[in-house]
């Protein structure tokens, strides 16, 4: 029988740092990037830098601490070793602060950055294999987390190749090992996380059921050979493999899509709230940055390149994992301060534990700032693009505060 | 011979509030049939909303904490099962309403 014990939930105040740093260097990425141009290059330092700020210390510091909690629901028993999470934040909040700091003034810190970032996703990906080897029921999502985790390992193996190289001076073609290294992290990784971890959360919070889950299985099966068709042709310099390779992602994209649009359909919750509201917004960054990318197929513009990437990473991932931080947070909070207390005295709802007005105050300013911010990109308008930013930073600005507001509910 | 009744049951599961959705397991529809034998003895079946609820095993335990305060009941089991798979039009019409399905 299915069930997840009260040892399998890790405590609170392991999760609680991937949250706090996560949401800060969110909030201070986007302060970041108004001292960014938006007509610089994909490959310049400055974008290379903030991508790993944005994507290291938000994107995968939050995944982790999800993780931490979402794993044994998903795989249906408890952590290998949950402790070692206690050691996979510091680790990579010190690698992130290493790595970007080469990228931007000393470049000679980026191997041991590298290495921080290496070792802490290496114990991360340690405790989720070991954890999934205990797994009995393989659902689909167990499979996507597997794939995901393979990916991942190879992914962060060639970027600390790649760290060696620019390092000490080693002669390898980057811009092919960066573009693999790129597809492996968000399309391997992180989108392939995504679609598997979508099929238990978006059900659960929508309260969806009956719906048929060919398209995502289809999704996941088709994205797995995308990513390698995409390196492998990458790296040997294949280009009609490569154009084939991204058609295949956008076939498995269209799949996930049209997987979300089934769920959505058969619904039962269909009153918005904070999180429905981020997840239509998330969904909408990824079709933008569907079609754009499409496009980008036949036209080759930097600034085209830069807008998908733009609505993929603050849109699509950003709104995705903001939006299921007003649920993970005050579930955790609720689990940790007021589960004991239940028969006892009268104790929150979990929607009585997010700070309305600020959410929707975050939501709006970033919804606005992310589509005007993304439209700048394209045009290669520095003021457009500022002007956007600046309602990013303030919708940043909301979420930190309704972090701390939900992690201080009492 | 035992007195308590399925009545009584559901009355005292009422008590049990899913925090997610905010409202008690009864009017959710997850509690599925209350069998109690001559001894006092209470098998509660019921269901979750979904398989991949995190409070589990938290919730089984307020069921079962929740009957054992009805006077004379003696053991107490709750058995989780997934089918009939639950859904949205098992809930009481007020549920559905609340969550915005009319």
């Amino acid at each position: 029988m299915f069930q997840i014990s009260k040892d399998y939930a890790p405590p609170f105040k392991m999760i609680e740092p991937f949250f706090v740093l996560g949401s800060i260097f969110y909030f201070l990425g986007t302060i970041i990037l108004l001292f960014l141009h938006p007509k610089s290059g994909h490959f310049d330092f400055s974008i290379v830098g903030w991508a790993h700020w944005f994507l290291l210390g938000f994107v995968m510091m939050i995944i982790f601490g999800a993780m931490a909690q979402l794993v044994p629901v998903v795989v249906e028993v408890g952590h290998f070793a949950v402790d070692l999470y206690y050691i996979i934040w510091p680790l990579l909040l010190l690698g992130v602060l290493g790595m970007v700091s080469s990228f931007w003034f000393a470049p000679w810190l980026l191997p041991y950055g590298g290495l921080l970032v290496l070792v802490s996703m290496l114990i991360f990906l340690f405790e989720t294999f070991m954890t999934l080897k205990k797994a009995q029921n393989i659902t689909l999502t167990v499979k996507t987390v597997y794939w995901a985790n393979i990916f991942l390992l190879i992914g962060i193996l060639s970027g600390f190749f790649m760290t060696l190289a620019i390092g000490n001076g080693f002669d390898i073609n980057l811009t092919k090992w960066l573009k693999a290294h790129a597809m492996l992290v968000l399309g391997g990784y992180v989108t392939l996380t995504i679609i598997g971890i979508s099929m238990v959360l978006l059900p659960m919070f929508g309260l969806a059921h009956g719906f048929d889950d060919k398209p995502v299985n289809r999704a996941f099966k088709v994205m797995i050979v995308g990513v390698i068709l995409y390196v492998v042709s990458t790296l040997i310099s294949f280009y009609f493999a490569t154009m084939l390779a991204w058609i295949v992602i956008f076939v498995a994209i269209a799949n996930y899509f049209y997987q979300i649009y089934l769920i959505y359909k058969v619904r039962a919750r269909k009153k918005e709230d904070i999180w429905s509201k981020s997840m239509f917004a998330g969904f909408f960054s990824l079709a933008l940055a569907f079609i754009f990318g499409f496009f980008n197929l036949f036209i080759e513009s930097e600034q085209l390149l830069l807008a998908v990437a733009w609505f993929l990473i603050v849109g699509f991932f950003g709104f995705l994992i903001t939006g299921h931080l007003y649920k993970i947070i005050p579930f955790l909070v609720w689990f940790e301060r007021f589960s004991p207390l239940v028969g006892k005295q009268k104790v929150p709802m979990l929607h009585e534990m997010v700070p309305v007005r600020d959410a929707e105050f975050e939501f709006y300013f970033s919804a606005s700032g992310v589509v005007i911010a993304g439209f700048g990109l394209m045009l290669g308008s520095e003021d457009i693009f500022k002007g956007g930013v600046l309602l990013l930073v303030v919708g940043a600005f909301f979420l930190v505060k309704s972090v701390f507001w939900m992690l201080r509910f009492k | 011979m035992c007195n308590i009744t399925k009545e009584q049951v559901y009355k005292a599961i009422e008590s049990v509030i899913d925090p997610e959705v905010g409202f008690n397991l009864v009017e959710l529809g997850l509690i599925y049939d209350a069998i109690i034998d001559e001894n006092c003895n209470v098998k509660v079946v019921m269901t979750l909303s979904t398989r991949g609820c995190p409070l589990h095993q938290m919730l089984t335990q307020w069921v079962q904490d929740a009957v054992k305060k009805i006077d004379g009941v003696n053991e107490v089991e709750v058995e989780v099962v997934w089918e009939p798979e639950w859904n949205i039009s098992m809930a009481a019409e007020h549920v559905k309403k609340a969550l915005g399905m009319e």
